[in-house]
């Protein structure tokens, strides 16, 4: 079993690989890569599926700032969030907004692993770990 | 004024709606105390990672695309999906003089219930050890109080001794005497005033053991006063093998510090086999390779890098180390035996056959050594104690010999009859160490035939009357002696006269 995980990853790995072009993840290689597995079924296709769906979507992730806010956000601000953020990881880095009223106040971007706290709901919890 | 007011209010209202940057990652599997970690792509090796409900990891496996992650804590509550961050941290735990007398998890957090620790200061977990220029030669000695190691396996301040044998051979004993004489030892120099004198502070560290043998050993720290200058890491059989792995680690850092601070320190390690058996047991969950009786790869090193932590620093303090091996059937050539006994500088073999004759401590003269040791024993012990070791080495030898002849000639006898009597002057009952003083004077009396007279099964009770006359009666004598720590003539004629006050009061 654990061979077959390590097997599916490293196809999964090799699949991404092919996916990507000038560092960024090709919606057209993706449907190729997709046109292929379903000719070639591999030995198994959801390891595989899982395991390459995981590495485009943490690819994808790094491509995208995810603005989370509690109060209002103009297009201004998400534009000047994009590029920052493109400025900063030196590729194109695109704003999405998305409302979570549990910030209480502030934003909190996320890009790939990576996330920007600058909310009222941030401060409290680290408050509440340093007390 | 307002205006710089302003400005100062405006300073802070930036500081304050800063961003924090967090790197983070999501938890694809949990099993047996390790999460398996999408994303921390900036996580460091060894890293602090925090994970919801308060739980730490430390990151071991740094991998393509996932982070293996130990988690140390209660893993009940995670579940897949769950957000770890990353710290930017080493693990550290607190240090100090606020530890003496305390009983502390791997963590450094108390478990005594005697309330918070209120520490100043930490130290991390894993540090990279001492230098060679830094250090110093090993040449003050470390007393266990037990005459069988003090005479002939001597060790000294800095030292990495290894305490092997079989389970039951009385290993832990050994170590709980050495703490017990350290304190008896640190009573009577801080109650002399004397500047020069260096307390011995002890450190005493159990991996995976019953938490019932964890209190005992409380209790007899606590019953001969040791308690107050120990520190007590417990990671018994019941915690995850997660803090196992790190609890002697934790013990160092603790032990580091009073070397860092120009003090002594002694720290046990209860024992390295079951540390060993931890750290496989992570490792093969990590799914890394495994070798020789499935140890991973590294467990040299596992055990190389906290041993070298112990040393003599050139200005500052020592950190004396006495880790602690169980054999199988008396195997000193398995895997983790043969690898602690070639980087300790000596071991103390601890032999079940002799345990179970009655020698106890059942110390295997044969097969101990210490390898530096003898540079720091004092000169009082070197001059009546000196010989003892090749004395003993050619009473085995003849006694083995002796079972197959009955017709011995006189020299025989005469050498046979004086192993004997070393044999039995050895022993000694547990928690009961002997200040070194008090050896030297036993020593000397059997040097200079003063248990001749006496049957060899009644050579214990004449070494206790020996031993009760001389800390009854000439308290002075013995004091000179410590003070000296070498016998010059003037000293031997007091000792000599001494024997021969006490000779006509024993009666076998």
């Amino acid at each position: 079993m654990a061979s077959h995980a390590k097997v599916a990853q490293q196809l999964a790995r090799h699949l991404f690989k092919m996916s990507v072009v000038d560092g960024a993840v090709s919606a057209d290689r993706v449907g190729g890569v997709l046109e292929y597995l379903e000719k070639n079924s591999p030995r198994n296709p959801v390891m595989v599926l899982k395991a390459y769906q995981r590495l485009v979507a943490a690819e994808v992730a790094k491509g995208v700032a995810l603005v989370e806010h509690a109060g209002a956000i103009n297009d201004a601000m998400l534009a000047s969030i994009a590029a920052a953020m493109t400025a900063k990881y030196c590729r194109p880095v695109t704003a999405a907004a998305k409302e979570n009223p549990a910030l209480l106040a502030g934003i909190r971007v996320h890009v790939g692993d990576d996330v920007y706290e600058s909310s009222v709901e941030g401060q409290l919890a680290a408050l509440a770990s340093a007390v | 004024m307002s205006t710089a007011l302003e400005q100062i209010e405006q300073e802070i209202a930036k500081l304050s709606s800063k961003a924090v940057k967090k790197n983070t990652g999501n938890i694809r599997t949990v099993a047996d105390g390790v999460a398996k970690i999408d994303g921390l792509s900036d996580v460091m090796y060894n890293e602090m990672v925090q994970f919801p409900g308060g739980a730490i990891g430390i990151a071991l496996n740094l991998e393509e695309d996932e982070v293996g992650c130990v988690v140390l804590g209660d893993i009940s509550q995670l579940k897949e999906g769950d957000e770890v961050t990353t710290t930017g941290k080493l693990l550290s735990v607190p240090v100090g003089r606020e530890l003496l007398g305390r009983t502390v998890d791997a963590l450094g957090k108390p478990v005594d219930g005697k309330g918070p620790i209120e520490s100043k200061e930490t130290y991390p977990v894993e540090k990279i050890a001492p230098g060679i220029i830094v250090r110093k030669s090993v040449s003050q000695p470390l007393f266990t109080g037990i005459m069988a190691i003090d005479s002939m396996i001597p060790i000294g301040r800095g030292q990495r001794e290894l305490i092997i044998g079989d389970r039951g051979t009385g290993k832990t004993t050994i170590t709980i005497d050495t703490i017990i004489n350290q304190a008896k030892i640190n009573k009577v120099g801080l109650a002399s005033g004397d500047k020069a004198f260096r307390p011995v502070y002890s450190i005493y560290v159990a991996v995976g053991q019953k938490q019932s043998n964890i209190v005992r050993t409380i209790s007899a720290l606590e019953a001969a006063g040791a308690l107050e200058f120990t520190i007590i890491v417990a990671a018994p059989a019941a915690d995850n093998p997660a803090n196992q792995y790190l609890a002697p680690y934790s013990g160092a850092a603790m032990g580091e510090w009073f070397m860092e601070n120009g003090m002594d320190a002694l720290i046990v390690y209860d024992d390295l086999s079951k540390h060993a058996v931890a750290y496989r047991q992570i490792s093969l969950i990590l799914k890394r390779p495994s070798g020789r009786e499935a140890y991973p790869g590294d467990v040299f090193y596992l055990h190389s890098r906290l041993l070298e932590r112990a040393a003599r620093l050139d200005g500052k303090g020592s950190l004396t180390a006495l880790p602690i091996i169980e054999t199988l059937a008396g195997d000193v050539s398995a895997y983790i035996p043969t690898n602690v006994i070639s980087i300790t500088d000596g071991q103390i073999f601890l032999e079940t056959d002799l345990f179970n004759q009655g020698i106890r401590p059942a110390v295997s003269v044969g097969l101990s050594v210490s390898r530096v040791g003898s540079a720091a024993q004092i000169k009082a012990t070197k001059q009546v104690g000196g010989k003892l070791k090749g004395e003993l080495a050619q009473f085995r030898e003849l006694a083995a010999f002796a079972q197959f002849g009955s017709d011995l000639d006189a020299k025989t006898k005469a050498q046979l009859d004086r192993g004997g009597r070393i044999v039995e002057l050895f022993k000694q009952p547990a928690f009961a160490p002997l200040p070194i003083e008090l050896q030297v004077a036993v020593l000397f009396a059997m040097q200079n035939g003063f248990f001749e007279s006496v049957d060899i099964k009644k050579t214990v009770d004449a070494a206790t009357s020996l031993k009760t006359f001389f800390t009854t009666r000439k308290d002075a004598l013995l004091a000179e002696v410590r003070t000296k720590a070498a016998l010059d003539k003037d000293l031997e004629a007091k000792l000599k006269a001494a024997c021969d006050e006490w000779k006509p009061t024993f009666t076998a």
